[in-house]
Order: C-alpha cells, then structure tokens, then sequence
C-alpha cells in the first residue's frame, strides 16, 4: 500500500483586504491526499485557491486554521521540503545565471555536493533538451526552455514530492509529451507524488490519476479522472428500429434524460441498474439493440459544469465587506 | 555551510553580471589611482626633504619626521575612506533582500529545505564578504602605494578597515531591514543614507537639546542619539586609530561602538524575524 505523502484537512486561508476589516476567504476547509507515485491535478477557475493551497505547502503562505502535512512533517519544516521539487507559476530564474550556475546554486540551497549536483545536471538537461544551452545565461532563453530549467531545477534532487505550477506554460506540444513523459515516469520508477497545478485540462486529463476541483475555496468534486467523467456520462443507444414518441416519454417518467440524435438516442441515467430497466423497456416494446456505448465527458465538460453549477462568477468570497 | 556558499555564489555572481562589481572596484581604483599620483615625496637618504599632496607642497620642516607624516596621510585618508566605502558598500548591497523578495524568485529560494532565518542572514554575509574585500582592497591597495613611495609600513592603517567595516555591518543589518518590509532597493539605499547623516547630525546633539524650548524634545534628541549609530563619532575613532592621536575631537571610547552594535544586531534580528513571518 503506497503512503501518503501531501496531506492536506480542513485547511483555510484567509487574506486581509489592505482597506478595511473584511477578510477575503481563499480557501475554505480543503481536505485531500496525494499517495507516493500518484499523479495528482489540482483544478479550478481562477481564484479559487489552488495557488494558495501549493503556497501553504511551502510555508510560502500560513494558513488561517488546518493542516498541510509533507512526507509526514508539518509544512512549516523546512526538513519537509528536503525531498519537495517546486515550479512556480511566472518563475523568475536569476536571468545573470546559467543553467549551470542556477543548477548549481539550487542544488546546493537543497544539500546536493558538487559532483551530484554535475551528473544530475547534464542528465535532467539532457533529458529536457536545453543540455547545448548549459552555459548560456538565462536571460536568453525562450519562455519554453525557462519552464524546461525551471523543470530541471525542480528535479534535481530527486524530489519525492513535486508540486508543480503550469509546467507546460509556453511549451511547444512536442515539449509537453516529454514533461508529460517524464512526470510518469519519476512517478513510476521513483514513486515521486507529483501535484500538478494548471488551468490546461487535456494536459491534466493525459497526465493525472486523479483530480481535486476546487470552486470558491472549497472542494467541489475529487476522484479518479474515470470516476469524474463517468459520473456526468451518457448513454449512446442506437435501436434496429426508431423509437416511438411515447417509449421516450416513458425513458422520460423514468427521471431519465433522452435527446434523439440522427436516428439514436443520447440517455443520461442515475446508474447501471437505471439503464438496464430502460433497456428492458425498449425490449418489452418489441424494440432491440444495435449498439450500446458510454458517451463520456472531458475533464473540461466536467470542470465547466462544477463551476457553472453554484458559482457563475467563481470569484473568491468575502466576508464583512464587498469587494 | 553549502546554503551560504551558494549564497555567497549567487551574491557575487550577480555582482558581476550587473556590473556592480566592475563599478564597485572601478570607482574604488579610481581613487587609488588618484592618491597614487596626488602624493609626491621627495626623500633623500631616508630623510623626507620635501612633500606634495594634490600638487601643494606640504610643510616638512622642522621636526617632522616621514613616519609622521604617513601617519598624518594615511589617518585623513582613513576618514576618507570611512564614507566612500560605506556609501559604495551600501549602494552594491541593498538590493540583495528586494530582489530576493521579487514574485517569481522568492518562491524558488524559500521552495529550498532551509530555514529563513538561515536564508536571510546567509544573504547577509555575502554581501558583508563582498563590501569586505572592496575594503581590503582600497585599503590594501592605498597601503601598498604608501609603503612604495615611503618605505614606511603602517600596519595601524588596517584598523581604519575594521571599524569601516562594522559600520557597513550595522548599516546593511538596517538596509535588509528596510528591504524585507518594503522590497524596494531604491527605499533601502535612501533610508540607509539617512541613518548615515542622521548619525553624523546627532553628534551634535548637546546644541541640538539646548535650542530645544520643551524639555519632552530635548529627550526625544538625547534618546535618538543613543538609539541611532554614531556614524560621526566612529569616523573620528578610525582617524584616532590610524594616527594614534587620542585628543577633544579625535578620540576612541566604547559606547559609540557598543550603541551601534546594540542598532545593528537589533535590525538584523528584526529583519529575520519580520522575514520569517513574511507571507508571499
């Protein structure tokens, strides 16, 4: 059974507004794990508090009330984030640095010696291919290869926990299947628990297990991407012959919700057992079966309807004052 | 040990990229080379026969011997020095924690397994290290030229670095102070120059008191003068070092120094708790 490494409960967060006594809620209670190996996306319009929870994580921010625990430790242990790989969103790399001197000077920040720091260096550079780039300043590097040292800088020390910010921000697509490779496979062969921040749902789709949607600094909806999307999905029956008006108004009855669709039927049902009675009335009717397949949703269907839901403005809340 | 080598890097390395080290040192040989050519001694069998400094014949008659006059050279040049290597430490050194502080950039350091407080002052000896070797060099290099054209070696000459740079020490200790609340390099250097000449206004702060009609004004001046550096009364200790004169005017006495550390130690430890509770 693999541990859990990022433990977060009952975590909140709120800001004073700088006029007045109102205080701005960004995070309203969040609880979730992540386990070793497990890729993890945290999702949500902005403002609703992912940033803030990844902050609480380094001790960037603290928080107003819960806990946010690393490998076991508290967040406020610096020990926590001995094995913690961090890519900020908008890093700024000290543009007067080379790769290898920013590779350098990080890596002995996380207690790597000198000839660890050069192996892991010309290993994860080369991976990311910027390794011809080693020793060019920073300053020259497009907006991809930054986010690919940011990357390196982030794995060097062959973290156990990586949290990462829009990592493929400003990667071309053929850079974002490598990142996307090679988060799998720190995952796979390091049981690294990576937890992946950004508003790109396809790249959270491709690349996480499971997924926390945060909505006005709660949790609205967590799970495995499968249980997500089934959750919201829809039936495609296709019958050998049409159906007539008052079976589909009995599908209706049933709180089924039936839409025609060139010749086939679009069937949204509670469960299995809900879609096996209504099958069995197409049955009882004389009607059979020519095809029956799960229609299911994207991550992004899923995502636009949990924040649509509830909080059309999916703006942060305030208490005591307006903003 | 490795968060302050890198540190220590990173310092320097910026120092360098952004040409504030060239600058540090260039304006820094400038004015070697501008004392190297001001002084001409004229010296005649180990006797000094005649001086000129900045072109002016300096008076040697009489008893003066050319140790005599290194010592007078070099304890006027340490007053000198005392403020050009402050203001040039200051300016090359305030921006470390505003920079630090930049969103984007404190993310990646405070991202690392250390503690603030060891982040903070680790940045905090960088910067002493590089305002400490522009010291020795001025210093060194000053020395070296007096020791050339006189043959005179004036160790005393190195204490003037010494008291230069616990001045800059306290000083850069209320700079990072400034910089962690503002994160502005611009309001760390501007403050960090008026504690300067706040120090040296306050030395005078007997008249100061006695033009004071309320007796609560004249306490508040006595107490800022007790709180603040003594930047005036130090400069006056490097000359009395350097000279060896002990005199009204320049004399050597422990608050002046005991006062100042008491200041710097108390930014230094507010900038690392304020920096600790910071949130970014």
């Amino acid at each position: 059974m693999s541990q859990t490494v990022i433990e977060v409960s009952g975590l909140k967060k709120q800001y004073r507004s700088s006029v007045g006594r109102s205080k701005i809620t960004a995070l309203d209670g969040i609880d979730f794990a992540v386990r070793e190996g497990e890729l993890f996306g945290l999702l949500g319009p902005n403002g609703a508090g992912k940033t803030t929870a990844v902050k609480i994580l380094l001790d960037l921010t603290r928080p107003t009330a819960g806990q946010a625990r690393i490998s076991g430790l508290p967040a406020g242990n610096p020990e926590s984030r001995r094995r913690v790989g961090y890519l900020p969103e908008g890093h700024k790399i000290p543009g007067y640095l080379t790769a290898r001197q920013a590779l350098g000077i990080f890596g002995k920040m996380s207690g790597l010696d000198d000839a660890t720091i050069k192996i892991r260096s010309l290993e994860l550079l080369e991976k990311l291919r910027i390794a011809q780039w080693i020793d060019v300043r920073v300053k020259k590097y497009s907006k991809g290869m930054t986010q690919r040292l940011g990357l390196a800088i982030a794995l060097l020390h062959s973290p156990h926990v990586l949290l990462l910010d829009e990592p493929t921000d400003g990667v071309d697509p053929v850079g974002r299947r490598e990142i996307r490779d090679i988060l799998r496979a720190e995952a796979a062969a390091n049981g690294t628990a990576v937890l992946l921040n950004s508003h790109l749902l396809s790249e959270i789709e491709l690349t996480c297990d499971h997924v926390a949607v945060l909505r006005s600094g709660k949790v609205a909806a967590a799970g495995s991407i499968e249980d997500l999307t089934r959750r919201a999905a829809k039936y495609k029956l296709v019958p050998t012959a049409p159906v007539d008006d008052a079976l589909v108004a009995s599908f209706r009855d049933t709180g089924a919700g039936v839409e025609r669709v060139n010749g086939h039927l679009l069937m949204t049902v509670d469960d299995v057992t809900h879609l096996n009675a209504l099958v069995d009335k197409l049955r009882a009717g004389g009607g059979m079966l020519a095809e029956l397949s799960p229609v299911r949703s994207s991550l992004e269907d899923v995502f636009v309807d949990l924040v649509r839901a509830v909080d059309p403005g999916a703006q942060p809340t305030v208490e005591g004052a307006a903003l | 040990m490795k968060v302050l080598m890198a540190n220590i890097e990173d310092v320097m390395r910026e120092a360098a990229a952004r040409w504030t080290l060239v600058a540090y040192f260039f304006l820094s040989t400038i004015f070697i080379i501008i004392f190297a050519s001001a002084i001409n001694l004229d010296i005649v069998d180990g006797a000094l026969a005649g001086a000129k400094l900045f072109g002016k014949t300096v008076d040697v008659s009489g008893t003066m011997s050319i140790e005599k006059l290194v010592m007078g050279f070099e304890s006027g040049f340490s007053g000198v020095l005392y403020v050009l290597c402050t203001f040039l430490a200051i300016f090359a050194t305030a921006h470390l924690v505003p920079r630090m502080q930049e969103k984007g950039t404190i993310d990646l350091y405070l991202s690392r397994p250390v503690s603030r407080v060891k982040l903070i002052l680790s940045r905090y000896v960088a910067g002493l290290i590089l305002a400490g070797s522009n010291v020795l060099y001025l210093i060194g290099s000053i020395w070296l030229i007096v020791a050339w054209k006189t043959h005179v070696l004036h160790p005393r000459f190195f204490l003037a670095g010494g008291v230069i740079l616990f001045l800059i020490a306290t000083l850069l200790a209320f700079a990072f102070l400034i910089g962690v609340v503002t994160s502005s390099t611009a309001v760390s250097i501007m403050a960090t120059y008026g504690v300067f000449f706040f120090g040296v206004m306050l030395a005078g702060h007997a008249r100061i008191e006695a033009a004071l009609s309320k007796e609560w004004q004249a306490m508040g001046i006595k107490f800022l003068y007790w709180v603040m550096p003594k930047t005036a009364e130090l400069a006056t200790a490097v000359v009395a070092t350097v000279g060896g004169v002990h005199n009204e005017v320049f004399k050597i006495t422990p608050a002046p120094f005991v006062s100042t550390a008491i200041f710097g130690l108390v930014c230094l430890v507010l900038a690392s708790w304020l920096f600790q509770r910071k949130e970014f």
